[in-house]
């Protein structure tokens, strides 16, 4: 029964209509997903007012054909230049820029499509299996399990900072600055205003996209000008194509790429953690599951962090429809704005939508993964091309990338402000690669500590301390303990076994 | 080469047939004109998707027919939005804002930021109104505002931020009318409550009638209390100013309410000569009258019903005039965000 209501999904897509609004949709997503700072959430808004005379399966065509490739495309733009093609796509610069320079574009390229498509396929997956178990899915995760979730997220930091004591210590400095960081703007609870210093820009908090455009994007402008050679530097040119081996590498790393992607679902599934968030930790587990005496390399041009994040921030928009289509409640900001689509195009999402409307759902799912497959086959046919703009001398390249970056932190909230904050944390950046602090850990105190915030009041406010008691708190905990005590047992045995060789 | 010459063509040619459809009795003409509608918040949000909605249709309605484009321009809950039509934008008829209806309130309490007066912008009035209510799960016993009051334990009412009115709203009856209610504020945005009393961690929620309707209709929750605005469909809910006998209580509940009327509020920079604010006021009466503008509405899940600006303006005097004992109180429970 639902297999055949799932094939006959798959031909309600492929008729012309859907496949043509799909298509367009697609071409869209690409150049948003390339293009820093338009996101994809924005470009759903303003598509939304095409799709009052649609059916419903080609409107969800036409935006999710957009919206699920951007995340695909926004890593191309990461790899090649280090500027974030999307807020949901920077994590991929850590490594995969870092290969770009050593002349691997093409293979960490590879990668990151690859891995792109396995996560898409996981998440769609995730949403067709999830229709069942939807609710127990979804409701177990009450305010004191997604504190708790936060919690382990930045616990990751121990395994993304290295390994001396010293780089330990500034690991753990950096995440604090990243949790003090997240909370500018006026707070939730009470609403004081926090470090906004009598500026309106600041009520809302930092944006995180003109944070991380300049975070990552300014000090590899400085970098490649310092340098005055091209991206990939004096690599030798032979090595600019390697997709195939870059495909290969996320097959090498097959099990690493699905629990990568699943969790990307199940943050995407898990309402009120947000998007940018999967991508960091997807990115902090790869670093984790990296044996200690690789790890050096690990944040300098290893194939795994390109992996991990490739496959999360894809599929996670899959996890992300789940609460969407069955409770009306999005997983994400740009599920909220698809959520609009629902009622223009005359449905209400809630549990008509895994019976009454099953159809739709199904065409979603089928979406998802046709539009990575058309995305994926589009860029692996231009990749070694692009490959090659790595090797163009870098004088020629700063002022398009200066303007990209510019122009991508303004488009955040159209304010000269966001100029400002982009260029503030470009300098942070800088002197964090200069002295050799590690960013990541940063980046994941930010985004993770506005969650920490506002769900350890929801719990407190509602539960007093009875919330500490509550048995998927209690998992949670045992698993952020094992997280830390792995990782500082992996360092210490290294260091022994560097001691007595 | 050959298709840049055919797009010049015709751009020249359109640009040649546009004023030539205009209507010739018109004063004031818009013809090829764009006209920038400035929405004080992010792409996607109610206030967005309207600002949308109504650049898909003004230009049909407007003398010229003009290009009606919209920019998002967000920040501090539209006082930024705000602040720049207020001063920067030319009164020319070509900057139109469309901000917070809670702005005014903001003025009134006099919150940090806000660089401009509500009553003196050129006001074209709002093409819909929103209501706040309070709604419980619906498997709780609670149906009359005295089971609300004999409450106990206290039902635990979500909020997202102090200030929104998913808090002010249940704030005040608990304040003023003495129900039992128990406020947990923080949900990131009112879906999350809503998925927050569906795992009964809160047992409901107040805020705008629009956003609740589809899981009253569903059977989740039910709404127990209105405020002053409303819409027919929930016309014979108990008022929340009915429920207090204090006038001073009635008074400061009224202030909560009544920019709702003006749920939408679209306005133009102060010193925007008659005749352009005339032809405003004229296109958007059209519009909201008009059977496709209203079917596309009605799917976004707005509740139209045209305030005129003259008529939104005093409804602005009348807040900012309000008593300063009443303001005193208000300003107790009102905080702007």
């Amino acid at each position: 029964m639902l297999l055949e209501a799932f094939v006959g999904a798959l031909f309600e897509v492929l008729r012309w209509d859907a496949l043509s609004f799909m298509l367009i949709g697609v071409v869209a997503g690409f150049w948003v997903g390339l293009l820093p700072g338009l996101g994809g959430g924005t470009t759903l808004a303003l598509m939304l007012p095409f799709v009052y005379r649609m059916e419903p399966v080609a409107a969800f065509a036409f935006l999710l054909g957009m919206h699920s490739v951007v995340s695909t495309t926004g890593d191309i733009t990461s790899i090649l230049f280090g500027i974030p093609g999307e807020g949901t796509t920077a994590a991929t610069i850590l490594d995969g820029h870092a290969m770009a320079k050593r002349g691997e574009a093409g293979r960490a390229l590879g990668a990151a499509l690859a891995s792109s498509l396995v996560g898409a396929i996981v998440g769609a997956g995730a949403l067709l299996l999830a229709i069942p178990v939807v609710r127990p899915l979804v409701l177990t995760f009450g305010s004191p399990e997604l504190f708790m979730l936060a919690v382990l997220g930045i616990a990751f930091i121990a395994s993304l900072s290295g390994r001396r004591p010293r780089a330990i210590l500034r690991g753990f400095l950096a995440g604090t600055l990243g949790l003090l960081l997240a909370s500018v703007g006026q707070d939730p609870q009470a609403g004081h205003f926090r470090y906004t210093f009598g500026s309106l820009y600041l009520w809302d908090g930092l944006d995180l996209v003109p944070v991380l455009v300049g975070f990552f994007a300014i000090p590899e402008i400085i970098d490649l000008a310092v340098r005055g050679t091209a991206i990939a530097g004096e690599a030798p040119r032979g090595r600019l194509g390697g997709v195939g081996v870059g495909v290969r590498d996320a097959f090498r790393h097959f099990w690493l790429t699905v629990r990568c992607s699943l969790i990307g679902t199940y943050i995407g599934v898990v309402p009120g953690l947000g998007g940018g968030v999967a991508q960091w930790v997807a990115y902090a587990h790869a670093a984790q599951s990296v044996p200690p005496a690789e790890r050096a390399r690990f944040g300098h041009g290893d194939v795994r962090g390109v992996l991990g994040p490739g496959a999360a921030n894809n599929s996670k928009e899959g996890g992300a429809l789940v609460p969407t289509v069955a409770f009306g409640v999005p997983g994400s900001s740009a599920m909220a704005i698809l959520l609009g689509a629902f009622l223009l195009v005359g449905l209400t999402p809630g549990p008509d939508m895994l019976t009454k409307h099953l159809n739709v759902t199904l065409a979603m799912v089928w979406t998802i993964v046709l539009a990575n497959v058309v995305a994926v086959g589009g860029s692996l046919a231009l990749l070694n091309h692009l490959a090659r703009l790595t090797a163009i001398r870098g004088s020629l390249l700063i002022p398009i990338l200066a303007l990209l970056t510019f122009v991508g932190a303004y488009t955040a909230n159209n304010s000269p402000a966001d100029v400002v904050a982009m260029l503030f944390f470009g300098g942070l950046g800088y002197l964090m690669v200069r002295y050799q602090w590690p960013r990541a850990p940063l980046v994941l105190g930010f985004v993770l500590g506005e969650i920490a915030e506002r769900y350890l009041w929801i719990s407190v406010a509602r539960y007093g301390a009875a919330w500490l008691a509550r048995p998927v708190v209690l998992v949670l905990i045992a698993l952020t303990a094992a997280v830390i005590a792995s990782t500082l047992v992996q360092y210490r045995r290294a260091a022994a076994r560097e001691r007595s060789p | 080469m050959k298709t840049l010459l055919a797009v010049l063509l015709v751009v020249l040619l359109g640009s040649l047939a546009w004023p030539a459809s205009a209507p010739a009795q018109a004063q004031t003409t818009f013809a090829g004109r764009t006209i920038t509608i400035i929405v004080g918040y992010p792409p996607g949000g109610g206030y967005d998707v309207m600002a949308r909605l109504v650049a898909r249709h003004l230009g049909r309605f407007l003398p010229g027919n003009p290009t009606v484009i919209v920019q998002n321009l967000p920040g501090a809950a539209s006082v930024v939005a705000a602040n720049q039509v207020f001063s920067a934008a030319r009164p020319d008829g070509l900057t139109v804002g469309a901000v917070n209806r809670n702005l005014v309130l903001g003025q009134l309490v006099k919150a940090a930021g806000i660089r401009f007066d509500m009553a003196r912008f050129a006001w074209i009035g709002s093409p819909a109104t929103e209501t706040t209510i309070l709604a419980l799960r619906a498997d709780l016993p609670y149906r009359t505002p005295a089971d609300l009051r004999r409450a106990d334990p206290a039902p635990v009412i979500g909020a997202t931020s102090v200030g929104g009115s998913t808090y002010d709203f249940p704030l005040l009856l608990k304040a003023l009318a003495g129900f039992n209610l128990r406020l947990i504020s923080g949900y990131r945005s009112s879906g999350d409550i809503m998925l927050a009393i569906e795992r009964k961690e809160a047992d409901g929620r107040a805020g705008s009638y629009s956003s609740i309707k589809a899981f009253i209709d569903r059977g989740l929750v039910r709404p127990l209390v209105r405020g002053f605005a409303s819409v027919p469909a929930i016309e014979r809910l108990p008022v929340d100013e009915d429920l207090v006998g204090d006038p001073r209580a009635r008074a400061v509940m009224r202030l909560r309410s009544v920019p709702e009327v003006v749920g939408r509020p679209f306005l133009l920079p102060p010193g925007t000569p008659a005749e352009i604010v005339a032809a405003y006021r004229e296109a958007f009466r059209r519009m909201v009258a008009d059977p496709e503008f209203e079917a596309e509405a009605e799917r976004a899940g707005f509740e139209l019903k045209y305030t005129p600006g003259d008529q939104a303006l005093r409804t602005v005097q009348e807040v900012l005039n309000a008593p300063p004992d009443v303001v005193r109180v208000f300003s107790q429970f009102f905080r702007f965000e």
